[in-house]
């Protein structure tokens, strides 16, 4: 009949559905209002369950189309564009009046319709097929958002049917299931206050059920469905930004490019929310997660600020708001600019991306001077990012625009003389201030200095006038005893760039670093006449070399002053000590000259570190071994006297001083590598330090009581075997039976780290690699065991997942450099390469065949690197001895049949094969 | 070069219509018709009910290479950047 036809050409293309539904609405309406409309005498035989009948045996034919044919879903579309458009028109049809009598909702022919097709579907919902289940639960779900209102009585089944569909074990079918199931959660929700009693559990429970989807659905595509379709509400909030970290970057994504830019305004999310959000987003390790955070931030949060001012209240332009610099402020306000702003904060990454996309902002902000005087936290922050934007820039592309909108170093330099006076008279108030009293509070005036101190080390100091007054400046700053340390920090950081790089600008910088010392030092003496001190103090000490007497001697006194008054001065005492110290790190963090090149630096050592590190107080101890450890990186000898001094705080220190401790003892070593070569002299004396230095690395890694220490026992032993000072096949077999260790599973710093490491490490050196093949065997070994020992609720990775890595980084063809072995050069010059040695894998494939044929290994160790031989490079480039010595091995262990099932005699035979084809090849080149 | 899209639109197969005026196939009415002989048999199993993480990835700690060449104690001197003095 007609109806055939219609779905016919419904089936090809989506073009023609307006019309198709159309003329479908005319049959219907010949078939169910004959009545209103007689006259066509072709069609009065059939009535309206005719027509419902030829509908539903369309949609049943539906049922069998497989889910990668667009035909199945270009009918789905059409049906419940139909539906909605019949519907529509039924209600034209019902007279007012009746709609009021009812409420809301009358039965017309329409809903008789669908309410047909859905009882068709739910008959199909618990199909034994796939695509049955699949087509009904699609249609079911479309004609669900279709539609406005539902048959209460198919509500309650269609709701049932769906919710078991959720659990179906197709990821497809369960998508489409919450894609239904998301608008009823939808409607539930709205109704919910209006019939409280009538089925509470049942409400919650529908939401309920699809929040924990979101959660645990292994399927991304189903979370993300999720993500999209559900309500926006408070309680659903929480669950859709939880989002933000799904393992699915497409989810990740989802939630930045389209849940939130939907959301509204930004500033209902909490403070902190706010923050993690564009931490996450900002950070994540897929770049397009990161590009539509950056556009979030900078098109829409901005416009939430900004453009709420341009239009008034309303904001119902949203297109071409104009730069607006106290919108920008009052986002840098929202996103608490004092605390997301400071080094490793997210504010900084932020503010990047938001001049990068918004070039009408970089041209229409100003610093001319008014702004500068009165800067506010976010408006010192705007210039900072700002000025540290342009000069991030390649090609000096906005150095003239920064040059033009910031100030010269001489107005900087005063500008910043300013705010560090406001800072430091609150700071001396609070002083003076009695505990009751409530104190200052100083962290926004901290910040604004911070952020200036920021942009004067981008500024270029070649104009004398400018670089004598910031001099000036920064050197009576930095004498300041009160000054917080970040800021001191900064000072010293700054006042390293005005020196000038040479080796004379370092002299004067250390000079005048040490002089503020002894400045600050000095203030302790100042409020304390006791008589004998005077000699003792830094002050007069640091003019010659002298490692007798320490900066302060707590030596008995002639007066016996009140408990209470020694205390306070103890106190002040140790702040005293360890402001001297922390600027002696700063300044030792930029120092780069010899030790002995530096008078004055070996005074300051003797005079304030070591005494520091002998002294009782713990804090003071650390900070100067901080400061001898930075020291020791200057001078190889000073590093080799102390080497055992650091071994042992690590084996007798608390937690934080042995990771100070490693920290210390990794870059001496990578600054002194030689300190670990054997030589033929002392090599005793190496010997037992490489043996105390191994065991302490060995101890950390296994320091699983302390997460930290582990991860940074980890790190530091990357790094020493990346820049080959620790070269122990040992650690490095420690350092991979680590990774697999299902214990560090919950340690993402001793993961990342070694996931990082291992393939680089192995994929960068020969050398590397061979030792990672000589530790293969056993390492497998090791985890065949530990795999056997696992306790309840512990999860390892796959031992063949295991055997794959190995195999990989052992793969001679992914070494990045190929080393003299593979490249030559030819008489004109050229680059030759040459095929790649095999000989790695060879070894590999040797050892493991060994474990095989000779150790009593298990089963299943067994069986595991057998596996692995089944995935070796074997080519014809390698040492025809190895080629041969293999080929007896696997002959051997054919002939022993020490294969027990067919994967492994498989993977036997195939290296077997591999090898004769190797072995028959005629050599094409022959190794150096 | 242009042989080349030749044979990639011969591959191109027979585009499927549903004949929607012919009855129903009964091999495909019994298929469809068919309810699956238990609920668990169309189902996720239990065991991936429930996800330990809740999808969600790790902490990340950005590991990169800028980390492994700078030192710890002076995050500014990259390594092997410092002059040597005494080779």
């Amino acid at each position: 009949t007609q109806i055939c036809s219609i779905f016919n050409d419904a089936q090809r293309t989506t073009a023609g559905h307006r019309k198709l539904v159309v003329s479908l609405r005319k049959v219907q309406e010949s078939c169910c209002y004959e009545s209103i409309k007689p006259g066509k005498e072709a069609r009065e035989q059939f009535d309206e369950d005719d027509f419902n009948v030829e509908i539903a045996r369309c949609v049943i034919k539906l049922m069998s189309v497989k889910k990668s044919e667009g035909v199945g879903d270009r009918i789905v579309r059409f049906l419940g564009f139909f539906l909605r458009h019949a519907s529509d028109k039924d209600a034209v049809l019902v007279p007012e009046s009746e709609i009021n009598e009812t409420g809301s909702f009358s039965e017309t022919a329409s809903t008789r319709l669908t309410s047909h097709i859905l009882s068709i579907l739910l008959q199909f919902l618990g199909s034994k097929e796939k695509t049955v289940r699949y087509r009904s639960t699609q249609l079911v779900a479309h004609v669900i958002n279709s539609l406005d209102s539902i048959d209460d009585e198919y509500y309650h089944l269609l709701k049932m049917g769906l919710l078991r569909r959720i659990r179906d074990k197709e990821p497809m079918i369960r998508v489409q299931a919450v894609l239904g199931l998301g608008r009823l959660a939808g409607n539930e929700d709205d109704g919910d206050q209006e019939s409280e009693n009538s089925d509470d559990d049942d409400v919650s429970g529908l939401l309920e059920k699809l929040l924990d989807a979101i959660q645990n659905d292994p399927s991304a595509d189903v979370r993300r469905s999720l993500l999209l379709n559900l309500p926006l509400t408070a309680s659903t909030l929480p669950y859709l930004l939880e989002r933000a970290r799904d393992l699915d970057a497409a989810t990740r994504r989802a939630l930045y490019s389209r849940l939130l830019p939907a959301l509204g305004d930004f500033r209902h999310l909490s403070l902190s929310m706010r923050e993690k959000l564009l931490r996450w987003g900002l950070r994540d390790r897929d770049e397009n997660v990161r590009k539509a955070t950056a556009r979030l931030f900078r098109e829409r949060w901005i416009e939430d600020c900004a453009g709420a001012r341009a239009n008034g209240e309303s904001g119902a332009l949203r297109e071409a708001v104009p730069p607006s610099i106290d919108g920008l402020l009052e986002l840098l306000e929202r996103i608490d600019v004092v605390n997301s702003g400071v080094e490793e904060g997210i504010a900084s990454g932020a503010m990047h991306a938001f001049w990068d996309g918004r070039l009408d902002y970089v041209e229409a902000v100003s610093f001319a001077d008014p702004f500068w005087d009165h800067l506010s936290p976010e408006s010192a922050f705007m210039a900072r990012s700002f000025n540290d934007y342009c000069h991030q820039q390649a090609n000096d592309k906005y150095q003239t625009l920064v040059e033009e909108k910031m100030p010269e170093v001489t107005k900087l330099a005063f500008f910043l003389q300013r705010y560090t006076n406001n800072l430091v008279d609150s700071l001396c108030r609070n002083s003076d201030r009695h505990e009751a009293d409530e104190e200052e509070d100083t962290v926004e005036q901290e910040f604004i200095v911070e952020q200036l101190l920021h942009i004067a080390k981008t500024l270029d100091y070649s104009d004398e006038v400018g670089r004598r007054k910031m001099f000036a400046l920064l050197r009576e700053t930095l004498s300041i005893s009160e000054l917080p340390d970040e800021i001191t920090k900064l000072v010293v950081d700054v006042l390293r760039d005005v020196c000038g790089a040479e080796a004379a600008g370092e002299r004067e910088f250390c000079g005048v670093v040490i002089e503020a010392i002894a400045e600050v030092h000095d203030a302790i003496a100042v409020d304390e006449p006791a008589p004998n001190n005077e000699d003792e103090s830094f002050h007069s000490a640091r003019s010659e070399i002298s490692d007798t007497t320490p900066t302060r001697v707590k030596g008995p006194r002639n007066i016996a002053g009140n408990e209470e008054e020694d205390g306070a001065k103890a106190i002040r005492e140790i702040t005293i000590n360890m402001k001297c110290l922390h600027i002696a790190q700063c300044m030792l963090q930029n120092v780069e000259v010899n030790l002995h090149q530096n008078v004055h630096l070996v005074t300051m050592l003797n005079n304030l570190v070591v005494p520091a590190v002998r002294s009782h107080e713990a804090p003071v101890r650390e900070k100067g071994l901080v400061c001898l450890g930075l020291g020791c990186l200057l001078d190889k000898t000073l590093a080799d006297e102390n080497l055992i001094l650091f071994i042992h705080c690590f084996k007798n220190g608390h937690d934080t001083l042995q990771m100070t401790a490693i920290h210390i003892l990794a870059d001496i070593l990578t600054s002194h590598p030689s300190l670990l070569a054997l030589k033929d002299a002392e090599s005793a004396d190496v010997a037992a330090l490489q043996k105390s230095i191994f065991k302490l690395f060995s101890k950390g890694m296994k320091a699983e009581h302390a997460p930290e220490i582990q991860s940074a026992a980890t790190t530091a032993l990357c790094k020493l075997m990346l820049t080959s000072v620790i070269q122990d096949e040992d650690l490095l077999k420690q350092a991979v039976i680590c990774y697999f260790d299902p214990a560090t599973k919950e340690n993402g710093g001793v993961r990342q780290a070694l996931s990082y490491f291992l393939p680089v490490y192995c994929h960068s050196r020969r050398d590397n690699m061979e030792r990672m093949a000589r530790v293969a065997g056993s390492v497998m070994h090791a985890l065949v065991d530990m795999a056997e020992e696992l306790d309840e609720g512990e999860e390892m990775v796959g031992i063949s997942m295991v055997g794959n890595m190995l195999v990989d980084w052992t793969d001679a063809r992914k070494l990045v450099v190929q080393d003299e072995a593979n490249v030559s050069w030819d008489e004109a010059g050229k680059k030759e390469v040459k095929a790649i040695n095999g000989d790695i894998h060879l070894d590999l494939a040797e050892s493991l065949l060994e474990n095989a044929i000779y150790l009593g290994c298990s089963r299943e160790d067994k069986r595991a690197s057998i596996a692995m031989l089944g995935k070796l490079y074997i080519t014809a480039n390698s040492s025809t001895e190895k080629l041969k010595k293999v080929t007896e091995l696997v002959i051997q262990a054919i002939d022993d049949k020490i294969a027990t099932d067919a994967a492994s005699r498989n993977a036997l035979n195939k290296l077997h094969v591999a090898l004769s084809r190797a072995m028959g090849e005629p050599r094409k080149s022959k190794k150096g | 070069k242009a042989s080349a899209p030749a044979p990639s639109k011969r591959k191109e197969k027979e585009p499927f219509e549903i004949d929607f005026a012919s009855p129903l196939d009964p091999a495909i009415a019994e298929m469809i018709y068919t309810p699956a002989t238990s609920n668990a048999s169309i189902s996720l199993p239990k065991t991936q009910w429930k996800s330990k993480t809740r999808n969600l990835l790790p902490d990340d700690k950005h590991f990169n290479s800028k980390q492994l060449l700078q030192l710890f104690l002076k995050p500014k001197a990259r390594m092997g950047s410092r002059r040597q003095i005494f080779g």
